[in-house]
C-alpha cells in the first residue's frame, strides 16, 4: 500500500490547465523528485499536497487518509520553501520550535526537540541568532529543521537549493538526503535541476506542460528516456530522425549510415520514420574489431570540459556529440580529421512519438 | 626604483580622485545642510533661548513656570488627548483600509484609487479642511440638512457636535487615516506570502499567524507611523483654529501668544513650543525604547 497517493489529479486556473492526469504512488520513506522546466506544474502539484491549492479533480491521500479537502494547517505535512520563509522576527530556535508551540507542547519538550533539530543540521550554536545573521545555506538548513521539528508524515521541498551558490547546493543536497534517510521520512522534492534530481532521488517524475512524462529511477530516466522531452531535458542527448530499414532486426538508417538498435520496432514498417536518441558518452571511436554500428564521421569541434572532452562529429549532414573521458596520455583527433565512431545496439534508443 | 615612483604617483593620483569625489558628494548635501541650519536649528535654538527670556531679553524661568498653570496644562492635555485619539483611530482605520486593498485581494484599481486619494487627503488640512467639514457637517451643513430634510434626523439633537472634542477628532481623522494608508501600504507589501504559508504549514491558524508573525513584523512600522500620526495631530494649528475657538489646543495658544493682541507674550509662546518639543522628544524616545525591546531582530 502506497504511503502518499495522488489519484487522477487535475488542477485548472481559469481556462489554463496546470496539472492533468497526474497519478503517483509514493512508498513510505521514499524520496521522489518532480523534475521539469518552469511552468510544468511541479510546484502546483507539490502545493496540492501541502494544501495551498485544492485539486480541481482528484484525490490526495496520506497513509490511506484522504486529505484532499483538509486545510494546510490540518495536514501533518512539512514544507521547505525556495526562499526559506523563515520568520525574521524569531530566532533560529523560535523558528524551529514554532510548530511545536502552535501544537501547545510543553516548553521542555519544545527545547528538547529544538536542540535535537539543531544538532541534526549542525547548527547547535545558532539557536539565539536571527535569520538575517545566517548565510543562505544555514537559513535553508534551519528551514529544513523547522519543517522536520513537527514530525511531519511527508516532507515537501520546493526548489530548496535554487537560491544558493553551486558549491553549497551540492553539499546541502547531500545533507538533505542523509537527513531524509536517517529519519526515514517520505519526501517530495521539486527541482528544475536534472543533476540535482538524479543525484538525490529514489525516483524521479519528469513533468512537462502539466503532464507526467516519465516516472522512474534516476538510472532509468537517464539511460532509458521514453519520450523526446525526457531525452532532451535530462542530460545531453543526440536525437535525430531515422528511417526503419528492417523492423524485425532493428535496423535503421540515419544520414546514409546504418545503425542497429536493440529495441523492438514492433508495428513499424520499412520506410517509417522514428526518433532515436544516443547519449554522447555511448559513442566511442571505432576499433578495428568492431563490426556493427560503425559509421564514418568528421571531427567538427573539440571542447574541453574538465573530466570529459566533448567532441562534435558530423555524420552525413547531422551533427552529434561524443563524450570521452579526459586522458592526458591519449592523443585527441584534430578538427577536420576523418574517423569512425561506434555505439552499441543498446545505446540506440527509440523514443515514443 | 622607477616602479616604486610609479606606484607612488598612482597612489597619490587615486587619493586625489577620492578627495574630489568626497568633495562633490558633500557639495550635493550643502543645500540641505544650509536649509536645515536656517530653518530648523536656527529657529529652534532661538525658540529655546526665547523660552528662557522675558520680553526685554533678560534670563527668566517664569515662562517655563507659567507652562504649569491650569489653563496651559489643560491645553497640553487636550492636544495630547486629541493626538492620541486620532493617531490610534486613524491608525487602526488606515491600517485596515491598507490591509483590505493590499492583502485583501481587491482589484488593483482600488489600490491605485485609494493611494491617490490618500496622497491628496493626507495633505488636505487647515482652513480649507475646517471649512469643508463645516459646510458638510456644521449646524447648517449639507449632510446635516440632508439628514434633517430627508430622514427627519437632527444629528445635533442626537448628540453629534462638530465643534467639540469629537468633532475636531473627526476632522483630524480626515488627514490622519490617509497618512496611515500611505505609510502602511509598503509595509504590508513587504509581508511575504511564504510567511503565511509557512505558518499554516506548521499548523498555525490565521489568528496565530497575525499574533506571532505578521503583527510582530509590522510592529516597527505600526509604532513609527502611530508616532508620526501623533506628531501630525499634535502640530496641527489652522484646522483647530478655524473649526472651533472653544477648544484651546497648544498650537492655538502659541498663536495667541505670538500674534494675539490681548495675550501677546511671544516668550511664553516660545516656551509653549519648547514644551511641545519636549513632549515629542519623549514620545520619540518612548518609541525608540519600545522598538528596541520588541524588534531586536531589526538590529
Amino acid at each position: 500500500m502506497a504511503f502518499l497517493e495522488l489519484t487522477n489529479i487535475r488542477k485548472q486556473f481559469g481556462q489554463a490547465v496546470a496539472v492533468e492526469d497526474f497519478n503517483l504512488k509514493v512508498d513510505r520513506g521514499e524520496f521522489v523528485s518532480f523534475l521539469g522546466p518552469s511552468g510544468c506544474g511541479k510546484t502546483t502539484t507539490l502545493r496540492m499536497i501541502a494544501g495551498f491549492e485544492i485539486p480541481t479533480v482528484g484525490r490526495v491521500a496520506v497513509d490511506n487518509v484522504d486529505i484532499t479537502d483538509k486545510a494546510p494547517n490540518q495536514r501533518n505535512v512539512g514544507m521547505v520553501f525556495q526562499s526559506y520563509a523563515l520568520f525574521p522576527n524569531m530566532t533560529v530556535a523560535q523558528n524551529i520550535g514554532f510548530g511545536l508551540r502552535i501544537r501547545r507542547e510543553s516548553e521542555s519538550a519544545i527545547k528538547e526537540r529544538v536542540d535535537e533539530m539543531l544538532a541534526l543540521i549542525h547548527l547547535e550554536q545558532k539557536g539565539p541568532s536571527y535569520p538575517s545573521q545566517l548565510s543562505g545555506g544555514q537559513q535553508q538548513r534551519v528551514a529544513l529543521a523547522r519543517a522536520l521539528a513537527i514530525r511531519p508524515q511527508v516532507l515537501l521541498l520546493d526548489e530548496p537549493l535554487s537560491a544558493l551558490d553551486a558549491k553549497i547546493r551540492v553539499s546541502l543536497r547531500a545533507e538533505i538526503r542523509a537527513i531524509q534517510r536517517k529519519l526515514g521520512i517520505t519526501a517530495i522534492y521539486v527541482t528544475h535541476d536534472q543533476e540535482e534530481a538524479l543525484s538525490i532521488s529514489d525516483r524521479i517524475v519528469v513533468m512537462s506542460q502539466g503532464h507526467m512524462e516519465q516516472v522512474g529511477t534516476p538510472f532509468e530516466i537517464y539511460n532509458f528516456p521514453q519520450t523526446a522531452f525526457v531525452a532532451s531535458f535530462v542530460g545531453t542527448l543526440n536525437t535525430t530522425t531515422a528511417e526503419v530499414v528492417d523492423s524485425a532486426r532493428g535496423v535503421l538508417q540515419i544520414d546514409g549510415a546504418r545503425l542497429e538498435t536493440a529495441e523492438k520496432l514492433d508495428g513499424r514498417q520499412k520506410g517509417d520514420k522514428v526518433t532515436i536518441a544516443i547519449r554522447p558518452e555511448r559513442f566511442s571511436f571505432a576499433s578495428e574489431q568492431k563490426k556493427a554500428n560503425v559509421v564514418d564521421c568528421r571531427i567538427e569541434n573539440i571542447t574541453f570540459l574538465g573530466s570529459i572532452v566533448r567532441i562534435q562529429v558530423s555524420i552525413g549532414s547531422g551533427k552529434y556529440y561524443m563524450d570521452t573521458f579526459n586522458n592526458p596520455f591519449l592523443e585527441l583527433p584534430k578538427i577536420g580529421d576523418k574517423d569512425q565512431v561506434t555505439c552499441s545496439r543498446e545505446a540506440v534508443l527509440v523514443l515514443k512519438s | 626604483m622607477a616602479q616604486a615612483t610609479q606606484n607612488q604617483i598612482r597612489a597619490n593620483s587615486s587619493q586625489r580622485s577620492l578627495v574630489i569625489r568626497n568633495l562633490v558628494a558633500w557639495a550635493g548635501v550643502v543645500p540641505f545642510l544650509v536649509f536645515v541650519i536656517l530653518f530648523l536649528f536656527w529657529p529652534a535654538s532661538s525658540l529655546i533661548t526665547g523660552s528662557f527670556q522675558n520680553q526685554s531679553g533678560a534670563f527668566t524661568l517664569q515662562n517655563i513656570i507659567d507652562l504649569f498653570t491650569p489653563s496651559i496644562m489643560n491645553a497640553y492635555m487636550l492636544s495630547i488627548q486629541i493626538s492620541i485619539v486620532t493617531a490610534i483611530g486613524g491608525g487602526i482605520f488606515g491600517f485596515m483600509l491598507a490591509y483590505a486593498v493590499i492583502q485583501g485581494g481587491l482589484p488593483r484599481w482600488v489600490r491605485t484609487a485609494l493611494t491617490t486619494f490618500s496622497g491628496v487627503a493626507s495633505n488636505f488640512a487647515g482652513v480649507p479642511l475646517a471649512f469643508a467639514f463645516i459646510a458638510t457637517l456644521g449646524h447648517t451643513g449639507f449632510l446635516t440638512a440632508l439628514f434633517a430634510d430627508k430622514l427627519g434626523i437632527d444629528i445635533y439633537n442626537l448628540g453629534f457636535n462638530l465643534y467639540n472634542f469629537w468633532g475636531l477628532a473627526l476632522t483630524y481623522m480626515y488627514f490622519q487615516f490617509p497618512l496611515m494608508v500611505l505609510i502602511m501600504a509598503p509595509a504590508l507589501d513587504g509581508l511575504r506570502e511564504e510567511w503565511r504559508e509557512a505558518s499554516e504549514n506548521l499548523g498555525a491558524s490565521s489568528y496565530q499567524y497575525w499574533r506571532y508573525v505578521a503583527l510582530p513584523i509590522l510592529w516597527p512600522s505600526l509604532l513609527g507611523s502611530t508616532i508620526l500620526l501623533f506628531g501630525n495631530a499634535f502640530g496641527a494649528y489652522a484646522t483647530a483654529y478655524a473649526l472651533t475657538r472653544t477648544l484651546n489646543v497648544v498650537t492655538v495658544l502659541i498663536g495667541d501668544q505670538i500674534s494675539g493682541n490681548v495675550l501677546f507674550n511671544p516668550n511664553l509662546g516660545y516656551a509653549l513650543a519648547f514644551g511641545m518639543i519636549v513632549i515629542m522628544a519623549v514620545s520619540i524616545g518612548l518609541y525608540t525604547w519600545l522598538q528596541r525591546r520588541t524588534a531586536r531582530w531589526l538590529q
